[in-house]
C-alpha cells in the first residue's frame, strides 16, 4: 500500500502576498514622483537649488525613504518567488535567498545613509 | 476513397523503449462528427493493438482520455478532428510520468486531491432530514462541482511543473473552492487553513492556462482568486 506522507500547510504565504501587493501599491504612488521633479527641472521650473531644497525637505526623505523600503520588499518578494520556482534544489533556494536578502539589505542602509546623511 | 487524417503519437514502453518516439498512423475520417478519440480507437483496433490509452465514457464526463493535443490540453472524446491542424500530435499529459504511451501516472494527482478532504465536513447535528440550500446558495456551486478531475489544467500549470510537489495545481484548488463555498460546509476555517501555504496556494501566479485548458470551461484561477480573498478577508 501507498503511503501518502502529508506535511500540511507552513501556515505561511498569505504575508508574502499581501506585502508584495501592499509594496507594489506604494511604489505606484510614491515612484513616478522623482520623475516629476526631474521633469520640472529639465523644464527650468526648479533650479539646482530647489531641487537640492526638495530633497533636503524632511518629508521627502521621509518619502524617499518609504519608497526605498517598498522597492526592495517588492523586489525581494517577486526575485523569492523566482528562485522558488526556478530552482529546485532546497540548498541553493536558501543560500540564494540569503544572499540576495544581504545585498538587498546593504543596498538598503546604503541608500538610507544618503538619503539621512548619515556622517554628516 | 475516404479522406485520411494524419495522426503522430507519442509511443514510450518503459520496458522496452530507451526513449519516447512520435509514430505517425494514417485513419480515414469517419464523418464530419469524429472526435480525436474515434481515430485512437481506430488506431488500436484496426492499425496496432499495442497503443495504450485511457478511455472510458467516451463523452466528457469521465474525464480519463485527458491528451495533450497539438500541444493544448483537452479530452480525445469531445475534440473533433475537424479543425484540427494535420499531423496531429497527440501526447500524453505534461508534467506526469508516463507508464506507457498515453497513459501517464495521475497517483500524485489524486494524492493531491484527497489532501483537501473534498467531503462535507460538520461539527452541527445532522438534521432529520437534509440540510438545506437557498437557490442562491447552491448557485454559488455553480462552476465548481463540474470539475470531472481530467487533469488538462493542472498538467498546463507551469507553477505546477515546477513545484507540483507541494502546489496543489489548479484542479486540486477548484475543488478546495468547492467545499469552502458549499454553505452546508462548516470547516471554512479549518480548510483555509490548510491552503494558508507559500507553496500550496499562493504558488498560482495567476498564469491562466488552466482556464484555457479546461474541457468544461471552468475558471481554476477565478476559484483560486476566491480562496485568496477568503484568506485576506480573515487577515484583514
Amino acid at each position: 500500500m501507498r503511503l501518502v506522507k502529508e506535511p500540511g500547510s507552513a501556515r505561511s504565504g498569505f504575508r508574502d502576498w499581501y506585502l508584495q501587493r501592499l509594496s507594489a501599491v506604494v511604489l505606484a504612488v510614491l515612484l513616478p514622483l522623482p520623475f516629476v521633479v526631474l521633469i520640472l527641472v529639465y523644464a527650468g521650473v526648479v533650479d539646482q537649488f530647489g531641487l537640492l531644497d526638495i530633497v533636503d525637505h524632511f518629508v521627502s526623505r521621509l518619502l524617499h525613504t518609504i519608497l526605498i523600503f517598498a522597492l526592495i520588499i517588492h523586489a525581494y518578494m517577486g526575485l523569492k518567488v523566482m528562485i522558488e520556482d526556478y530552482v529546485p534544489a532546497i540548498g541553493w533556494r536558501v543560500s540564494l535567498i540569503g544572499g540576495m536578502l544581504v545585498m538587498m539589505s546593504g543596498f538598503g542602509i546604503w541608500w538610507m545613509a544618503i538619503i539621512w546623511a548619515w556622517g554628516g | 476513397m475516404s479522406e485520411m487524417i494524419k495522426l503522430s503519437v507519442f509511443r514510450y514502453d518503459p520496458e522496452k523503449d530507451d526513449k519516447p518516439f512520435m509514430q505517425a498512423y494514417e485513419v480515414p475520417l469517419s464523418g464530419s462528427g469524429m472526435k480525436l478519440l474515434d481515430a485512437l480507437n481506430y488506431i488500436k483496433w484496426k492499425l496496432d493493438g499495442t497503443l495504450t490509452y485511457r478511455r472510458s465514457c467516451g463523452e466528457g464526463v469521465c474525464g480519463s482520455d485527458g491528451l495533450n493535443i497539438n500541444g493544448i490540453n483537452g479530452l480525445a472524446c469531445i475534440t473533433p478532428i475537424a479543425g484540427l491542424k494535420q499531423p496531429i500530435h497527440v501526447r500524453p499529459l505534461p508534467g506526469m510520468e508516463v507508464i506507457r504511451d498515453l497513459v501517464v501516472d495521475m497517483d500524485h494527482f489524486f494524492d493531491q486531491y484527497r489532501q483537501i478532504q473534498p467531503w462535507l465536513k460538520t461539527t452541527t447535528p445532522v438534521p432529520e432530514h437534509e440540510r438545506l440550500q437557498t437557490p442562491g446558495q447552491r448557485a454559488e456551486l455553480d462552476g465548481q462541482y463540474e470539475c470531472i478531475l481530467c487533469g488538462c489544467c493542472t498538467t498546463s500549470c507551469p507553477s505546477w511543473w515546477w513545484n507540483g510537489d507541494r502546489f496543489l495545481g489548479p484542479a486540486t484548488l477548484l475543488q478546495a473552492n468547492r467545499w469552502i463555498v458549499d454553505s452546508r460546509d462548516e470547516a471554512m476555517g479549518e480548510r483555509l487553513d490548510q491552503l494558508e501555504d507559500a507553496f500550496r496556494l499562493y504558488r498560482c501566479h495567476q498564469i491562466m492556462n488552466c482556464m484555457e485548458a479546461c474541457p468544461k470551461d471552468l475558471n481554476p484561477t477565478a476559484a483560486i482568486d476566491n480562496i485568496k480573498r477568503k484568506i485576506l478577508a480573515r487577515k484583514s
